[in-house]
């Protein structure tokens, strides 16, 4: 039995930080300040994706189907390998058409003393032209824990809410509330999907390190089971702070898709979820497994 | 996606890439499509575009299906800019002085390049239902989508090319700034490319998103990582490329 407990902030306040994700390093740093050390030492945490709250209709490949208000804000039911990452995919294909899906699923950005920070809402319509017709959107980060003894999982509620993310977090920024949780057992999910299929494509969710300057960490080749070659991939440096110290990590930069050559999907793809490679405890090496055929409308 | 090879008449060819660059000059002149002219300043303007490429590059950016209002109390043809929130300065319509450069052009060639550099058709939305789409990158990838179609390639043969050496392909690039350029292409090339797909949908994030490289300093430049992190969540091609280029002229950094 391997838990995943999926995790739901809001945010309250602006962020200054990483804007591709909350990485898990920062999450699992939040945590130690809630956490007895022995419980912490044990957990592993998912780089936290930013989600909108909107209005949403689910993809084909979810167990869920229709229309739901605020899709993004929430949890939804998980019943299959591929419902997991219904919110785990920047460009959020489940968001309406009706609505202006760019405009509400990009960041505004707000300079803070030179630093560029993702505003906590989206504000829509300007006062001026529309009165009353102004629509806010709030952000959401979604992420996931799980923990070497299964004991630990589910962390409690308390543990959760009033967190802090990101840079200047003396003023305020990155201050987030928990607004839903919810603890998934891999072992029980529907994996049918990948079972019917015959070829696989991996996706980088998240980056893959190659290379670390961490100490006592390996560096890594790409795994025999991806069908290309490094100089094939986009790579993209990374930082790792720890204890004040910056460590640079190299890597092959997430949102790319590679063929998989291996010849046990099923098991690759709960790794997956539980990462692969140096790092693989603070976010990096996460990685969908998709049939072939389906790549070209990855949601 | 194409019809049968085009005619390998010349002339043929340079009216056709010419006409593209005027199929929407309705939009820029404030007119209603039903009532849009034949001429305008003299030319031949809102004819048809062949072999299916307006069709194609408008599914580059707009859903299928009948039209709705997505911004409450917008619905003008001036587009609103995903990077302040409000619509740009200069709205249409324009007049003819501010329009000939666009319009009356009859070097093709030299259409395109004014079509890259033009301020004038950014200001205007592919759709008064989606404002943040771009009349200038709309017809930017109308443009290459038919001259590869004219070329023999098919949709499917198609690929977003980064060219960091900022060198502009006539009609195939279909974005460019001082520092790189994009184009869209269905021949061999040894620059970072990724296929677009099998059929034209809103897939700007996925194709930019699988890129094997891409032009942004993201190792070194906090604002080239968040202009990237928002590349990776735009799905309509012409609103990814305005962003791009609102982006890259207008945050201080």
């Amino acid at each position: 039995m391997t838990l995943l407990q999926q995790v739901h902030w809001e945010l309250e306040m602006d962020y200054i930080g990483h804007p591709y994700y909350v990485s898990g390093n920062a999450i699992l740093h939040a945590l130690g300040q809630q956490l007895p050390q022995d419980v912490h030492e044990t957990l592993h945490a998912s780089h936290g994706f930013f989600v909108p709250g909107q209005f949403g209709t689910f993809p084909e490949t979810h167990s869920q189907d229709g229309i739901r208000p605020y899709l993004g804000s929430g949890l939804p039911d998980v019943e299959t390998y591929d419902d997991l990452f219904l919110l785990r995919q920047s460009s959020h294909s489940w968001l309406l058409d009706s609505r202006p899906r760019d405009a509400l699923n990009t960041h505004d950005i707000r300079v803070q003393s030179g630093h560029p920070a993702l505003t906590h809402e989206t504000i829509m319509g300007r006062p001026q032209a529309a009165d009353k017709k102004q629509q806010t959107t709030k952000w959401y980060v979604h992420a996931y824990l799980h923990a070497d003894g299964s004991d630990c999982i589910p962390i409690e509620d308390r543990h959760l809410d009033g967190l802090q993310f990101g840079g200047k977090r003396n003023y305020g920024y990155g201050a987030v509330s928990l607004k839903d949780t919810q603890v998934v057992d891999i072992e029980s999910l529907d994996f049918s999907r990948l079972e019917a299929a015959d070829e696989y494509v991996l996706s980088l969710t998240t980056p893959f390190v190659l290379e670390t300057e961490y100490p006592c960490a390996a560096d890594q080749d790409i795994p025999w089971w991806w069908a290309v070659d490094r100089c094939d991939l986009r790579e993209r440096q990374e930082k790792l702070l720890e204890q004040r110290e910056v460590f640079s990590l190299q890597t092959v930069d997430h949102g790319q898709t590679v063929r998989y050559d291996g010849d046990c999907p099923i098991k690759t793809a709960k790794n997956g979820l539980c990462r692969i490679g140096s790092h693989a405890k603070y976010g990096f090496g996460e990685i969908r497994v998709t049939p072939r055929e389906a790549h070209d409308t990855l949601s | 996606m194409t019809g049968t090879r085009p005619s390998s008449d010349d002339r043929t060819g340079e009216s056709e890439m010419i006409a593209v660059y005027r199929h929407d000059v309705y939009k820029l002149t404030g007119q209603p499509h039903a009532d849009a002219l034949d001429t305008y300043a003299g030319v031949p303007v809102n004819q048809p575009v062949p072999l299916g490429a307006d069709r194609d590059a408008a599914a580059l950016s707009r859903p299928d299906g009948s039209p709705t209002q997505t911004v409450v109390n917008h619905m003008t043809l001036s587009r609103l800019s995903l990077l302040t929130g409000v619509p740009v300065e200069q709205a249409p319509p324009h007049d003819e002085s501010v329009l000939a450069p666009l319009v009356t052009e009859d070097d093709p060639e030299v259409m395109h390049q004014r079509w890259l550099e033009t301020d004038v058709a950014a200001t205007v939305n592919e759709s008064v239902y989606y404002p943040y789409t771009s009349l200038k990158y709309h017809t930017l990838l109308t443009a290459a989508l038919l001259d590869n179609y004219r070329d023999g390639h098919d949709f499917a043969d198609l690929h977003l090319v980064v060219d960091q050496d900022g060198r502009r392909v006539p009609h195939r690039t279909v974005y460019a700034d001082v520092d790189f350029a994009l184009h869209l292409d269905g021949g061999t090339h040894d620059k970072p490319s990724i296929r677009l797909g099998d059929r034209p949908r809103r897939s700007w994030a996925a194709t930019w998103s699988r890129l094997p490289a891409h032009p942004l300093a993201t190792d070194s430049e906090a604002y080239d990582r968040v202009l990237d992190a928002n590349l990776r969540r735009i799905t309509a091609w012409s609103t990814a490329l305005q962003y791009l280029e609102d982006f890259m002229t207008g945050v201080e950094r």
